[in-house]
């Protein structure tokens, strides 16, 4: 009997202890929060597409709002407008997909074995200059190519290639899948190169040199060894870079768009344009499967869990150097001219063509100022005023740098305190499965993660409020979209902090909050600043996210410089996507800095 | 000042067990090793005294106050227990000052600030760290280090220390300086110590009792002397002793005798123990070398020769037994050489084959 009580008042004491414990609130709190906003969006979505909604009375005689039905799916897949609305976008995001990546993959494989294993002159330099196209919008460098190869077939002025062959150019060059793949291609292959040059660090350089010794020509040893120890990493690599370049919204519609080319993306959007919003929904739910099957993929072909995903800012190579003897200064030349042609040019062009009156006419007269600092004038751009004059610009760029630092801050700090329940408490399921949770928005196309909050926060569900229309809105699915990079940042952070340092802290007697705060968050500041820079960086330039949940009132530089662009007033559009390249590029010379300038005490020690 | 009572504790990670019922009693200002392999479950044993580890079962007293009871369901938490803990790492706060990592357990005690001030001074100066004081950790040396380690744990002065390997990362002649100095600092401050090392000349030369363990259980608590002279079973005969003890299989001669055999050697244990499969016993300097045959002795060929300062270390054969004895550094032996042995009688140690236990002659 006493034995019973006493077990009872143990299982009590054990209950109580379990439940105060700091780390365990802020794990249940977390686990509850994340999976109100990744796990439940995906199945209201889901849900959304099952059932009739209101607008569909005009669609269908069977309409019965609220009400389970298949109609949306079979619109989608087995109708008169199937081909139109999924199998050719479908067809087109397989096509650009595959091409822009073996595009990426190729010249980033290239570019990363002469970066990390030749002894080309000058990486220092031209490192940075290649992960550019990158750090810089997608969509800057589809305004890039339009005002090369703009067709004035669409209608508008003619592009540079024009008004220097005097021809237009082919229509394919101008729009559609090569564009589209090209483009893509750019943007992407600093993804892939980051991803080999990862792996091809990785190589013990003996196994080369063994090679060397058996007297196998450098070839030979590329094709036999080096090649085939990277291969895996380089299948993970192709299908990482499939699943984002299909989920890329701005660049493929831009270039598309004008002639009726569609992607499985930009027909999203388009329908909820048009306010077949159902028939979106089950675009998106396509997209994010797509991206599902590719994620596992890849996951297949990487066994290390830990390389699951990588950001910029990868670390600094040092191995063997393979010597390319007289080819290093042509070797030199052409990465040299491909990295100004990629990374510089494209904003040279967007910076020329936005001081020009006119566009597409080339001469010094045509050059003004306007689009900058002129005041409204009703004969330029509709009486749009330039950049610094425009009330809705200057909106736009408060709002741009509200929405990048408080996501990055709150991404960044929430990313910390998951992190470091994930690593101190390894061996809790439910930790794991909070790890799993927040890594999950990385799966997701963000332009499908968009539709998703548009689908949950329509309407006010229980104590949460309608949030669409309001900036705290695009707070929060920028914060969610972070997650899995700031955890990842945060968890190695945390890993770095010896247990022992929280423990002699325990010790001391010191609480669970004062540890957090005197020792766990002082050490783990100069990982959670660069990755608050990089998440800063990252929602700037963000639009397929928001694009759906963007009013006029929460308009950003991104979609604001994408309304331009819809509307022709190029030269806006371009001064707007040049503002947040340099806004971008900057943020990613203080991230360098900040790298550069980490105390070295701590490193030492940590 | 405080004396510590661990009795039955248990603790397993899993299906693996890292403390079997350990019982152990610690008194008030002791200086008591633990040692052992690693995996022994002597750093589980520590970390269960400061709180790091929630033991399964058993009871932990410290001073008048259990800390932990499994059968009162008491847990306290380690800022409860009033002790100071040095860290194999040292575990410095690398984003602090040496005074500040000093102060930090000062401040978690609300220590009013001269008070605070003045320790800090006087445990500065003490440990002669007073003008490295504004540098971070990883501007100091190894030892630095380790005296900062050292000083956060004298400013709070808790009754009980509790020292995971502090000395392993220094090299070995200033971990001989800092044994020195945390004997001194540990006899001054009266602190029951507790602490964990592998090596066991750290153990001999600092503890005044040593508990080694092996698997999670303790094998024997002793005295350095009375651990080296008796180890309680061959477990301990084996791991303690540089070089190593020789232990010898041997079976009794015949019924009631105190001779002892193998294939090899015939050795007089100079009492008839019961069993009559054994496990001899023979430090290396109880080993008499000699070039010509006295009395009983045996013939043995030198196999090596080591020098080793002081002292030389022979490796000895005889038909399949081999055996290390230790002579003086002046003696000269070659390889090859036969020379003859004997067995100091009084130093041997027999064992019980069959459970490796010592067994001693019964006193009347």
């Amino acid at each position: 009997m006493s034995n019973l009580t006493s077990q009872k008042k143990w299982f009590d004491s054990a209950i109580r202890r379990l439940l105060l414990n700091p780390v365990n609130i802020a794990l249940a709190i977390l686990l509850m929060v994340l999976a109100y906003l990744v796990l439940w969006p995906f199945f209201q979505l889901v849900i959304e597409t099952l059932t009739w909604g209101e607008g569909d009375r005009r669609l269908s005689r069977d309409a019965v709002p609220g009400e389970f039905t298949w109609f949306h799916w079979l619109q989608a897949t087995a109708s008169p407008i199937s081909e139109k609305m999924l199998y050719s976008p479908l067809l087109n995001t397989l096509i650009t997909g595959v091409i822009s990546t073996v595009l990426a993959l190729s010249a980033g494989g290239v570019l990363a074995w002469c970066v990390v294993r030749s002894n080309m002159p000058g990486k220092a330099w031209l490192q940075p200059v290649l992960t550019l196209p990158y750090i810089i919008p997608s969509f800057a460098i589809a305004l890039a190519w339009e005002t090369v190869f703009r067709s004035p077939k669409v209608g508008g002025q003619p592009g540079l290639y024009e008004s220097i062959l005097g021809v237009a150019p082919p229509e394919w060059l101008s729009y559609g899948t090569v564009p589209i793949s090209i483009t893509l291609a750019i943007h992407y292959f600093p993804f892939a190169y980051l991803l080999v040059a990862g792996a091809l660090a990785t190589i013990d350089s003996q196994m080369e040199e063994s090679a060397l010794i058996s007297g196998a020509g450098k070839l030979t040893i590329l094709r036999k060894i080096t090649f085939p120890v990277v291969a895996p990493a380089f299948v993970a690599a192709f299908i990482l870079t499939f699943g984002k370049t299909i989920g890329q919204f701005a660049l493929p519609f831009l270039l598309g768009a004008p002639v009726q080319f569609h992607t499985v993306a930009t027909m999203v959007y388009a329908n909820l344009a048009l306010g077949l919003d159902s028939l979106a929904f089950v675009l998106a739910v396509i997209l994010i499967v797509i991206s599902l099957i590719s994620i596992w993929l890849s996951n297949r072909f990487i066994k290390k869990k830990s390389s699951r995903f990588e950001t910029i800012g990868g670390k600094g190579f040092r191995s063997r150097e393979v010597n390319l003897g007289q080819w290093r200064w042509p070797v030199f030349t052409v990465v040299a001219l491909f990295a100004f042609v990629v990374g510089i040019l494209p904003l040279i062009l967007l910076a020329i063509q936005s001081i020009m009156l006119i566009d597409g006419f080339y001469g010094l007269e045509n050059l003004t100022w306007h689009f900058w600092t002129g005041k409204s004038n009703p004969d330029i751009a509709f009486g749009e005023p330039g950049v610094f004059h425009n009330n809705n610009i200057i909106g736009a760029t408060w709002n741009t740098l509200k929405l990048a630092s408080l996501s990055a801050v709150i991404a960044s700090i929430i990313g910390l305190i998951i992190a470091y329940i994930v690593v101190r408490r390894a061996d809790n399921p439910l930790a794991n499965a909070l790890d799993q949770i927040a890594f999950i928005p990385f799966l997701f196309p963000t332009i499908a993660f968009g539709a998703m909050y548009l689908t949950l926060f329509a309407e006010p569900v229980g104590p949460i409020p309608a949030l669409y229309g309001t900036f705290t809105l695009l707070v929060l699915i920028s914060v969610v979209s972070r997650l899995p990079y700031s955890v990842k940042t945060g968890v190695t952070a945390v890993t770095q902090i010896g247990k022992e340092l929280e423990e002699a802290a325990e010790v001391a007697g010191a609480s669970w909050g004062m540890r957090f705060r005197r020792i766990v968050m002082p050490l783990a500041s100069s990982g959670l600043t660069s990755g608050m820079m990089v998440s800063f960086v990252g929602v700037m330039r963000e639009l397929s996210l928001i694009i759906l949940l963007i009013t006029p009132s929460t308009r950003v530089l991104m979609t604001a410089g994408f309304g331009y662009a819809e509307e022709g007033l190029t030269q806006l559009s371009n001064a707007l996507v040049l503002i947040v390249a340099v806004l971008t590029i900057l943020g990613e010379l203080i991230l360098w800095w900040i790298g550069k300038g980490r105390m070295t005490r701590l490193r030492e020690k940590l | 000042m405080a004396d510590i009572i661990i009795r039955n504790l248990t603790k397993k990670y899993g299906s693996e067990t890292a403390l079997k019922n350990v019982s152990l009693e610690i008194e008030s200002g002791e200086f008591m090793v633990l040692l052992g392999p690693s995996g022994c479950g002597k750093t589980t044993l520590l970390r269960c005294l400061a709180g790091l580890e929630t033991p399964d079962q058993g009871e932990i007293i410290i001073g008048d106050k259990v800390v932990f009871s499994s059968e009162e369901k008491i847990m306290n938490s380690p800022g409860e227990r009033k002790l100071g803990m040095v860290f194999q790492s040292y575990a410095l706060w690398p984003h602090m000052t040496v005074r500040d990592n000093i102060k930090f357990g000062l401040d978690v005690l609300k220590t009013p600030k001269n008070i605070s001030n003045e320790t800090l001074d006087s445990v500065l100066k003490s440990l002669g760290m007073k003008e490295f004081e504004d540098r971070y950790p990883s501007e100091l040396s190894g030892g630095q280090q380790q005296r900062v380690a050292l000083a956060r744990l004298l400013a709070t002065k808790p009754p009980v220390f509790l020292m995971d390997e502090p000395l392993s990362n220094l090299d070995a002649r200033l971990r001989m300086d800092m044994r020195v100095e945390l004997k001194k600092f540990q006899s001054e401050s009266e602190a029951t110590t507790v602490y964990v090392t592998h090596d066991q000349t750290e153990a001999m030369t600092m503890s005044t009792r040593v508990v080694v363990m092996k698997s999670g259980e303790i094998q024997q608590v002793a005295s350095p002397g009375n651990l080296y002279r008796q180890p309680s079973n061959t477990f301990v005969a084996d791991f303690i002793g540089m070089p190593r003890i020789n232990l010898i299989n041997l079976r009794k001669e015949q019924q009631d005798s105190s001779f002892f055999v193998n294939s090899d050697v015939k050795i007089d244990v100079g009492w008839v123990p019961i069993s009559n499969e054994i496990v001899l016993g023979a430090h290396p300097e109880d080993l008499v070398v000699s070039k010509k045959k006295i009395s009983s002795s045996e013939k043995y060929s030198v196999t090596a020769v080591l020098p080793n300062g002081p002292e030389t270390i022979i490796q000895l054969t005889r038909g399949k037994t081999p055996v290390i004895a230790r002579v003086a550094h002046d003696s000269i032996y070659t390889v090859g050489e036969s020379v003859y042995v004997n067995y100091t009688v009084d130093s041997l140690n027999v064992y019980d084959a069959k459970n490796g236990r010592i067994e001693a002659p019964v006193e009347n």
